[in-house]
């Protein structure tokens, strides 16, 4: 080390963290201010454990899990369950061409950008609200009404996170191909046959798989409100205070869910295997209305 | 002083990494290893602090069984041991001057670290540290937005900053130039000589091994084939421990500079 | 296409690949799951016909939404507000109790097989069910209002923060955790300082996007009582006051699109 290296440097200053200090000064505010105008009384905090206990010990424990009230609970499921497939197959089957139109690469700027803004106003609209407020009304409750609207409801949100989810993954071909379609005479269906989907459909696929897997979450709950499927048992349970009932459904709903999710993620994994694509680290938050393929299973009403 | 007693290291998969070894290191020593790799030279090394669990004999360090150790005591070791990495294993995200603290922890309370809320002494260390290796002026910036040698010296002041009685450098310069090879390697003997810590440094490029190691210690195939020092070690006695002969990639190639341009 | 059969020798031309029996098995089961699901008597009954038919029907229902009530907006400040808040808290709480959660999820940082299994077993439990469905069990158990909405958003930030924080610290450079583990660091200290400052950013990331689901989220939580702008929407469909409800619409939508913006830009300068 030269002498210079040797004298004693001079030490430097920590930096100011200003920007930090209001942030978190900020946040801080915002949370107090929330915590403390919101209109919660203290002591029914206090008696929140007690509650919870209180409930979580009449659905599953008092007269242990109702097995008699099953078989309902399991055709509520199922009930569930079809409107889950079919309102996943609409939203899979009407996003397919709308997800291609909106792709910048098939239908240039502007016509891709209107048609993105209408998915996004579809995907903005939370299944629950779309079935209380548009279907219901519709098509009336009672028998196979209301799951006819849980159905629309949930196909036609879909619609709107699938065709988004479609449009990026078109967005990111490889242009080889597409490019020989084109310049081999094909016509712009024959394009998008040959040239697009080959290389997008494996991961739509897994897309339209994972939307089912959230679907079932929603399509369970959506009875709360009169569009068929185990939530209108559920209700009714809680309305009249039939834990145990509410129990035995919660179950069902949690056994039914958690298979579905493995036997679907397998399917989702060896697809995206199979076809060789490169593998979606299919958690990936992109940006703030990306909801769906990604993080989690958000509830029902924030689809 | 670090013994090893017949240390034998063999994987899960039925690969022996160690047979058998024993061997003394006297407090103060600056030893090199070298060997092909997957001698056994990592092994041997992380063996010292425990990294990599002996499955037969022992090591011990200043007469303490490593392989004894409960986790606690296994740590209290750990704490005199300071440890170089070949990828530097720096937090990239985070700044130079908490790298070296990392040095710290040991000493540091628990809540004290969550927070981190380092006593002043602690850092008054770790900026002596930083002294030691000459970037103290970089203390507040990104470890990422640092060169490949001054990430390394950076690993070298967090390993000061432990204050210990030894330091352990597994490939400390594969990663860098041969300038700044040179550069860290004298950084290390400088240390080695000023504060007499034991340093162990594995080494790939034979004609640095044979500059900087006052002993030199040969692994082949787990087992050790060569102790002797620097001025010994020929290229006879590098291609006994090779096993073959020598290639162009076997030597760094560039002398150290004369002038001790830093 | 042409073989020079004289230069390569007699190459037969091969027979095609039969089609895998899964893909032919995959899609038979699929078309009959889907006639299964939409039948009259073992499904719910869906068909083509019925959509068209119901429009006419859906079209005079619509139109009825226009124009928007907007004298009904006042009302509905305190209740959108209500629903902010109640976003904000859970957020808060959630992605805070998500952290350490999320940390016992991964095997990196729980070496304890036991531990790691029985956190993503609860895990994986609390993420099977909507937010809604642990809202109304939340009304029946602590009453209505906005503590059992925040409860259960609370639960439904957990499921979402910390499967997705286990998986990005699944995936962190093991490098640093070497050398706390070298220095004689505790586990806490290697996960605050070797973990902690790799994921950071993605943690910020999730909990914004967190925060915009519970913003969109608690405004129905209402429907079933748990308190926010959901509740106006119960009672204005209870009497049909479709203009109302326009009016609700238009304020749920315009209020997430701010708040997307706002995130999109707290994101840019965050990371």
């Amino acid at each position: 080390m030269s002498a210079q290296a040797t004298a004693r440097r001079a030490r430097p200053a920590a930096p100011p963290r200003r920007m930090k200090l209001i942030a978190t000064l900020a946040l801080i505010a915002l949370v107090l201010w929330s915590a403390l105008t919101i209109d919660i009384e203290i002591d029914r905090i206090l008696r929140l454990p007690e509650g919870l206990g209180l409930i979580f010990y009449r659905m599953f424990l008092e007269k242990g899990p109702l097995w008699s009230y099953f078989p309902e609970a399991l055709a509520g499921m199922i009930e569930s369950l079809q409107i889950a497939w079919v309102g996943t197959i609409i939203g899979a089957v009407l996003s397919l061409p709308l997800g291609l139109v909106g792709a910048k690469n098939v239908s240039g700027g502007f016509v891709s950008n209107a048609v993105r803004q209408v998915l996004n106003a579809i995907r903005a609209v939370p299944e629950i609200l779309l079935a209380v407020v548009v279907f219901i009304p519709i098509v009336g409750i009672g028998g196979t009404a209301s799951a006819y609207a849980g159905t629309l409801a949930i196909g036609i949100h879909s619609i709107g996170t699938l065709g988004k989810l479609t449009a990026e993954v078109v967005e990111g071909i490889d242009p080889g191909p597409v490019e020989a379609a084109r310049a081999a005479g094909g016509a712009p269906a024959q394009v998008q046959r040959w040239g697009v989907l080959p290389q997008v459909m494996p991961e739509i696929v897994a897309f339209w798989l994972y939307r089912f897997e959230i679907n079932i979450r929603a399509s369970a709950i959506l009875g709360v409100v009169g569009a068929g499927g185990v939530g209108d048992a559920l209700n009714q349970a809680m309305i009249f205070r039939r834990f145990d009932r509410a129990g035995m459904i919660i179950i069902v709903i949690i056994v039914a869910t958690i298979l579905i999710d493995y036997v679907s993620g397998t399917l989702r994994r060896r697809i995206i295997q199979g076809a060789g694509a490169k593998r979606i680290h299919g958690e990936e938050i992109e940006e703030p209305s990306f909801v769906g393929a990604g993080a989690g299973k958000e509830g029902s009403g924030s689809g | 002083m670090i013994r090893f007693e017949n240390a034998s290291v063999t994987y899960p998969g039925g690969v022996e990494a160690l047979k058998n070894v024993t061997l003394e290191i006297p407090d103060g020593q600056m030893m090199v290893i070298v060997g092909l790799s997957g001698a056994g030279k990592s092994t041997l090394i992380r063996a010292i602090n425990g990294l990599v669990p002996l499955t037969g004999g022992d090591v011990m360090v200043d007469g303490v069984s490593v392989r004894e150790a409960k986790p606690k005591q296994l740590r209290e070791i750990r704490s005199k041991i300071g440890m170089i990495f070949q990828t530097f294993n720096l937090v990239k995200r985070t700044s130079v001057l908490n790298n070296v603290l990392m040095g710290r922890l040991h000493g540091a309370g628990t809540m004290r670290s969550l927070l981190g809320w380092y006593k002043p002494v602690d850092i008054e260390i770790a900026m002596q540290s930083l002294e030691r290796v000459g970037i103290v002026e970089k203390a507040y910036v990104r470890a990422s937005n640092l060169s490949g040698g001054q990430m390394q010296r950076v690993g070298i002041a967090r390993a000061l900053a432990q204050e210990p009685t030894t330091i352990l450098a597994d490939e400390p310069v594969a990663s860098l130039d041969p300038p700044t090879s040179h550069v860290v390697m004298r950084d290390l003997q400088r240390i080695n000589r000023e504060l007499n810590i034991t340093t162990i440094v594995n080494l790939h490029f034979l004609d640095l091994a044979k500059v900087y190691g006052e002993r030199i210690i040969g692994m082949r195939n787990g087992e050790l084939v060569y102790d002797g020092t620097g001025a010994q070690a020929d290229e006879r006695v590098f291609r006994d421990i090779y096993g073959r002969s020598l290639t162009a990639d076997d030597m760094m190639g560039q002398d150290a500079p004369a002038a001790a341009a830093g | 296409m042409t073989a020079s059969t004289s230069s390569l020798g007699a190459t037969q031309r091969p027979a095609k690949p039969r089609r895998s029996p899964w893909t032919i098995i995959a899609i038979g089961a699929f078309l009959v799951i889907t006639w299964w699901a939409a039948s009259e008597e073992f499904g719910i009954g869906f068909d083509v016909v019925r959509v068209v038919n119901n429009l006419t029907r859906g079209a005079s229902i619509l139109a009825e939404f226009f124009p928007p009530n907007w004298s009904y907006l006042p009302q509905t400040y305190g209740p959108m507000l209500e629903t902010f808040k109640m976003a904000v808290i859970a957020s808060i709480i959630g992605c805070g109790v998500a952290l350490p959660v999320s940390f016992l999820a991964s095997r990196v940082t729980t070496p304890n097989l036991a531990i790691f299994l029985a956190d993503r077993g609860i895990l994986n439990v609390i993420r099977a069910l909507p937010d809604l469905l642990y809202a109304l069990v939340f009304v029946s158990a602590v009453g209505v209002g906005p503590l059992p909405g925040i409860m259960a958003l609370v639960l439904f930030n957990i499921g979402v923060v910390a499967k997705l924080l286990s998986e990005t610290v699944d995936g962190v450079d093991p490098g640093p955790i070497e050398a706390t583990d070298a220095a004689g660091g505790n586990r806490t200290q290697m996960v605050r300082w070797a973990v902690l400052p790799q994921v950071l950013p993605n943690y910020v990331a999730y909990s914004l996007y967190v925060f915009e689901l519970n913003i969109r989220a608690s405004a129905v939580l209402g429907i079933v009582g748990a308190g926010g702008i959901g509740n106006n929407i119960n009672t204005v469909r209870r009497f049909f006051q479709y203009d109302n409800m326009s009016v609700i619409l238009i304020e749920i939508f315009v209020f997430v699109f701010i708040i997307e913006l706002i995130s999109i830009w707290l994101r840019r300068r965050l990371v």
